[in-house]
């Protein structure tokens, strides 16, 4: 055995607070020397709470519905009574912005409903006003308002519901007058757990792609592999063709996962069909492969590269009408809303797995997704890197 | 388009300004490296090694001057000449969460090799590696020299013919050093080029020429008896000192 050296004393065995504080300015340092991260830690918060304050600001807003009065002026000859109470009610649903109030045909606001243009169709039929003057003069009759309505929005249909009730009430006066709601879309009704499943797909494949494929890429610069293979033989176009391929690997299994996770434990139906439903998935993933491949041009570190899935992620729950429907955003944020991606997705899914539709109903949402692949397909063409930076 | 020449790297007045600095950290290099020679770039940290490899190796571009590399111009060519050079950069640039075979494997894809040339070609270099034991090993978990020799491993899985060694035996056991050193010249003995780069000066006495750097300009070059004749020294270590004038280097 070697004999120890006595001047060798054990020291820094217990714990130290210089340690502890060389670690946490090493720390601090690196955000000092990382600008973009300060800013965006400091800007970051300020956006979205400024998008989410604008979002959740007031109840659901101006939803579109259709109102067909067909009521018309009723006069008793005994006890002389004369009542058209059809205006004051539809005066009331105009002057309400719980609603914005279009007049029309009751069957031509159905198929509206179905098409996805309003979300209600309220009829008020020709013999409302003799009915209520019937139950005034102490006949039992049921009075009866019909509601066409689009159940598959929780949010959107209780805010409807209310303002036609509060409307009858401040017209009629409570007099227990059933308003009749016809779902649309077959009945479809959901509770806001189902509701929430499209939407959530939608946003979980835009945030972990993101966060998965930026990581992933920026993890090659830091690990030096990517410079190494700048003097090899590989090809700038099999570099980006290799990353988007093995990240739409992992995409699908993301994808899948989601999917049968949102069938099987929360029960969601698919009312349309299933291989427009993965097809659909499948495209909306490449789309953010290639956004995520693009995005990492701009990230130098894990750090950075982690920014961007909540930077991209959370306008889009904002603005995609993910939380807040479109129609309830303030006019001026709502063109936002077109270009952020979530809302095609949010479209697509809830169309084919809530509304039933297919390609025929969604072709314009499935045109924008394609379009937004080939933008970021383009966008991660031209900025992928073929050498070393200068 | 190749032209026969004993050189198998030039460089003329080869320049290389960063975007980011307004140094010139390779300024007007000329090298020659003949084939089968074991050329040492000595030189400080920052004096421009690593940045002269990567432009003769082609993933760097440089600002001006010229680079031929088995007589082909770089980096107009370099696609040619990938297939014939490996390197081993001074940052290992292995992926750590693949096992070194996988890591290997990885490298002899990118290479184009089948899987009958890799097989009989990995199990040579693990055995003179010493690298069996190892090779499921993930790469994060292996020690430094293991990750050293396992990027060296992946810098001559292709059987290049020249091979770039950047601060590879920078932090290694002397032992493993010794070895390393046995088996360069076992290369070398192969006919393959070697260019090493190190700001260790007495490992350039084992090379058979040394060019040292400063401030990205070639301020001496021979082979070590040559420097220390010319330079009255009596080590590398020395002339290097000598031809500082004293002054601290830190560029």
């Amino acid at each position: 055995m070697s004999k120890k050296d006595v001047d060798l004393k054990p020291k820094n065995l217990n714990f130290s607070l210089r340690r502890t504080m060389a670690i946490a300015f090493r720390t601090m340092n690196q955000f000092r020397r990382d600008r973009r991260t300060i800013a965006l830690m400091s800007i970051v918060p300020i956006v979205i709470m400024l998008i989410f304050g604008l979002a959740f600001s007031g109840e659901v807003r101006n939803v579109p519905v259709i109102i067909d009065n067909q009521d018309v002026l009723y006069t008793n000859p005994f006890p002389p009574i004369s009542l058209h109470l059809g205006p004051n009610i539809t005066d009331n649903l105009v002057a309400d912005d719980g609603v914005d109030v279009t007049f029309g045909n009751y069957d031509q606001g159905i198929d509206s409903v179905e098409l996805g243009d309003v979300y209600a169709a309220v009829l008020i039929p020709a013999n409302f006003s003799e009915l209520v003057v019937r139950m005034l003069t102490g006949e039992n009759v049921t009075i009866q308002l019909y509601v066409y309505i689009d159940a598959t929005k929780p949010t959107i249909r209780a805010s409807v519901m209310s303002t036609i009730y509060d409307a009858l009430d401040s017209a009629v006066g409570d007099r227990g007058i059933k308003l009749v709601q016809i779902l649309a879309h077959d009945g479809a009704e959901f509770t806001g757990l189902d509701v929430g499943i499209p939407s959530v797909i939608a946003f979980v494949i835009i945030f972990l792609l993101v966060i998965v494929g930026t990581i992933t890429v920026t993890r090659e610069k830091i690990q030096g592999t990517q410079d190494r293979l700048y003097s090899t033989p590989l090809r700038s176009s099999e570099r980006l063709l290799g990353y988007v391929i093995g990240l739409l690997l992992i995409a699908i299994l993301m994808i899948s996962l989601t999917l049968i996770f949102g069938v099987l434990v929360f029960g969601v139906k698919v009312h349309g069909n299933v291989f427009l439903l993965i097809f659909a998935a499948l495209i909306f993933g490449i789309a953010h492969v290639f956004l995520a491949v693009f995005l990492s041009n701009f990230a130098q570190n894990e750090l950075q590269a982690i920014q961007f899935a909540p930077l991209t992620a959370l306008p889009s729950m904002a603005l995609g009408g993910m939380l807040v429907p479109i129609v309830s955003l303030p006019v001026w944020l709502q063109p936002l809303s077109y270009v952020v991606p979530l809302t095609y997705g949010i479209n697509l899914f809830e169309g084919i797995m809530l509304k039933g539709w297919g390609f025929k109903e969604l072709w314009v949402d499935f045109t924008v997704v394609a379009g937004m692949c080939l933008l970021f397909f383009i966008l991660a063409v031209v900025t992928v890197r073929n050498r070393m930076r200068d | 388009m190749a032209i026969e020449s004993e050189y198998v790297i030039e460089t003329q007045d080869l320049v290389k300004i960063y975007k980011t600095g307004k140094v010139k950290a390779v300024d007007g290099l000329n090298l020659k490296i003949k084939k089968g020679e074991i050329y040492a770039l000595i030189g400080a940290n920052g004096s421009g090694k690593t940045t002269s490899l990567n432009m003769i190796s082609g993933a760097l571009f440089p600002t001006s001057g010229n680079i031929r590399v088995l007589g082909y111009n770089v980096p107009k060519h370099r696609r040619i000449i990938s297939n014939y050079i490996g390197i081993a950069p001074q940052d290992y640039s292995i992926f750590y969460d693949l096992s070194l075979e996988e890591n290997v494997r990885f490298f002899s894809r990118i290479y184009g090799m089948t899987k009958a040339e890799f097989e009989p070609r990995f199990n040579e270099l693990l055995n003179i590696l010493r690298l069996e034991e190892k090779r499921k090993a993930l790469a994060k978990n292996l020690s430094g020299g293991m990750k050293r020799r396992t990027s060296i491993a992946c810098a001559l899985i292709h059987n290049p013919r020249i091979v770039f060694f950047d601060e590879a035996t920078v932090g290694i056991d002397p032992v493993l050093r010794t070895f390393f050193w046995k088996y360069f010249h076992s290369l070398k003995e192969d006919g393959i080029t070697l260019v090493i780069t190190s700001h260790v000066m007495d490992e350039a006495e084992r090379a058979d020429r040394i060019g040292l750097m400063r401030g990205g300009k070639l301020i001496a070059e021979g082979t070590p008896s040559e420097l220390r004749n010319k330079h009255n020294a009596d080590s590398i270590e020395e002339i290097f000192i000598k031809l500082s004038e004293g002054v601290i280097i830190d560029e």
